[in-house]
């Protein structure tokens, strides 16, 4: 009687164990963009940054505080990285990022993760849905590779690709996150949010480690990568901003001030197109694709506007919105050497 | 009066140079940090084990404090004030060795002044998030390849702090404790004051 009464209740300890599993989803994952090595070599050539696993900490829990209370402590011209989902504007101060480099956070919901390279200079959102991200403590071409906490698989940043573990060849799933400065996303989204201090943790939020972006300096600055790199290329400077975009087999690299000066570009890719669109306000670019020949002209944009989440027009409505985001130049070429440069 | 000098030299000598290594320890690790605009104030974030034991590097915890004096921010952590006594501890002992065996008559002098080069590693251990302070302040490309090693830098300090004050203690170098007032001197000389009245 005793026995079957302790088989009955390993049975449901077990039946509760695997149900907790079940429940617990992996990282949802896609097609990956364009991987231009072999998988194995990402992991391979990755060094330890210095940090262990988790050593940089990401904010679990994060807080948030309203815009004009971040005024108090935040400076017009300081960088922060936007996110505007399911009608929700938050703001991720670059001066909270650099001690964390991601935020795992929950938008009405849905959970997504903010992540943050202070080394490469790249802001990238991803779909989390049970999962989480964590900092791996190791570095490819300088940038960070994250861990997900339910198969402890490794992904680059900027790759957005398992390189190791269980998923392995699978593609995050990117959510569009801005690198901009606080005037300019207040200006945008004047009801939002922005991460507070509190993290839970103790660092020193007024001083960044690498130098400053008000006007730039330090690491920053300029002068070369700290960690070696697949590829090089003198076409810019290695800190040089550009803005970039790719695709499961294409990769394009924009200098901004071209964008800016055009207002918008097009180019042509195999069977699709491609327009780019400078965002005045956020000093970005929003990318729309669509098949060849689809693009609309100049004329039918003139209704052009920029809601909060992004450009606005009947003429952009059968267009597919890719992602982009901004990135030292060495760190795109040493991912993508075979990108395309709009200069 | 020179010979009184000298003894206050030699007690008092290796706790100031200690002291000033503690603090410039600190500072290298980034848990001391001088930024403005100055700021005043002090919160506790997270005091639990779990945090105060959670490594930041080998050897290097997470703070569970912030105290903002002015220019001058500390971030607290209870592990790292202890890494830091025991480093400036060690230190000072070195120097308290090395000015005994200086002091004694010159056939009986031994060579012990790298006994401090010891505590030079731990200095470029580092505290930024991704690359040691070293690598960034060099700038050198490439450098971070080696950054995984610079964990190793506080272990390798205590261990030749350690092991060259043994072998200074080996030599003749007197106890550690010789460093703090010793009051079974001083009570020796109190029973004899209170005999002779």
């Amino acid at each position: 009687m005793f026995a079957n009464h302790c088989i009955s209740v390993s049975l449901l300890a077990a039946g509760l164990m695997l149900g907790s599993l079940a429940a617990a989803e992996s990282i949802p994952t896609g097609e990956p963009a364009m991987v231009h090595e072999e998988l194995d070599r990402y992991f391979d050539a990755s060094l330890a940054g210095g940090p262990p696993k988790d050593g940089i900490p990401s904010i679990d829990q994060p807080r948030f505080e309203r815009a004009d209370q971040a005024d108090r402590w935040l400076g017009d011209d300081d960088q922060v990285i936007g996110v505007y989902r399911n009608g929700i504007a938050r703001a991720y101060p670059q001066s909270i990022l650099v001690w964390h480099e991601i935020v795992n956070d929950e938008f009405d919901g849905e959970s997504i993760a903010v992540t943050y390279c202070p080394l490469t200079g790249t802001a990238l959102g991803f779909e989390l849905g049970d999962d989480e991200l964590g900092v791996s403590g190791r570095l490819v071409n300088s940038n960070l590779i994250m861990y997900n906490r339910q198969s402890d698989t490794y992904w680059p940043q900027i790759l957005a690709a398992g390189v190791k573990g269980p998923q392995k060849g699978q593609g995050l799933r990117e959510i569009r996150v801005v690198w901009t400065d606080w005037a300019a996303w207040r200006e945008r989204h004047p009801e939002t949010e922005v991460l507070s201090r509190r993290t839970g943790y103790a660092r020193n939020y007024r001083r960044d480690p690498y130098g400053g972006y008000g006007p730039k300096s330090g690491y920053y600055a300029g002068g070369g990568t700290l960690f070696p790199v697949f590829e090089r290329r003198d076409r810019f400077g290695d800190k040089h901003e550009i803005f970039g975009f790719r695709t499961a087999d294409l990769a394009v690299a924009i200098d901004p001030a071209v964008l800016a000066e055009a207002g918008s570009l097009r180019f042509e890719g195999d069977n699709v197109d491609f327009l780019i669109i400078h965002d005045p306000v956020l000093t970005t670019g929003w990318v729309f694709q669509g098949p060849s020949g689809s693009l609309p002209d100049n004329a039918a944009l003139e209704d052009l506007t920029f809601s909060a989440a992004g450009p606005r027009s009947d003429a952009l409505a059968d267009l597919v919105e890719v992602n982009g985001f901004e990135a030292m130049w060495f760190a795109w070429y040493a991912f993508y050497p075979n990108t395309v440069v709009i200069d | 009066m020179v010979g009184i000098d000298r003894h206050l030299v030699r007690r008092a000598l290796p706790l100031v140079v200690g002291l000033a290594y503690g603090l410039f320890y600190l500072y290298a690790i980034g848990d001391f940090t001088l930024y403005g605009p100055p700021a005043w104030g002090a919160f506790l974030t997270d005091p639990s084990l779990d945090r105060i034991f959670s490594a930041r590097s080998t050897l290097m915890f997470e703070a569970i404090a912030v105290i903002e004096l002015g220019w001058l921010v500390w971030l607290v952590s209870p592990l790292n004030v202890l890494i830091t006594g025991l480093l400036a501890g060690l230190l000072a002992a070195n120097i308290h060795g090395v000015l005994y065996l200086r002091a004694q008559p010159a056939a009986c002098r031994v060579r012990s002044g790298n006994s401090l080069a010891g505590a030079f590693p731990a200095l470029f251990a580092g505290g930024a998030c991704c690359a040691p302070s070293l690598i960034l302040l060099l700038g050198i490309p490439g450098l971070g390849a080696v950054s995984a090693f610079f964990g190793w830098l506080v272990p390798i300090s205590i261990v030749a702090l350690g092991l060259s004050r043994i072998w200074q203690n080996h030599h003749g170098a007197p106890p550690m404790f010789t460093l703090l007032p010793q009051r079974k001197q001083a009570k020796n000389k109190i029973n004899e004051l209170e005999q002779n009245l």
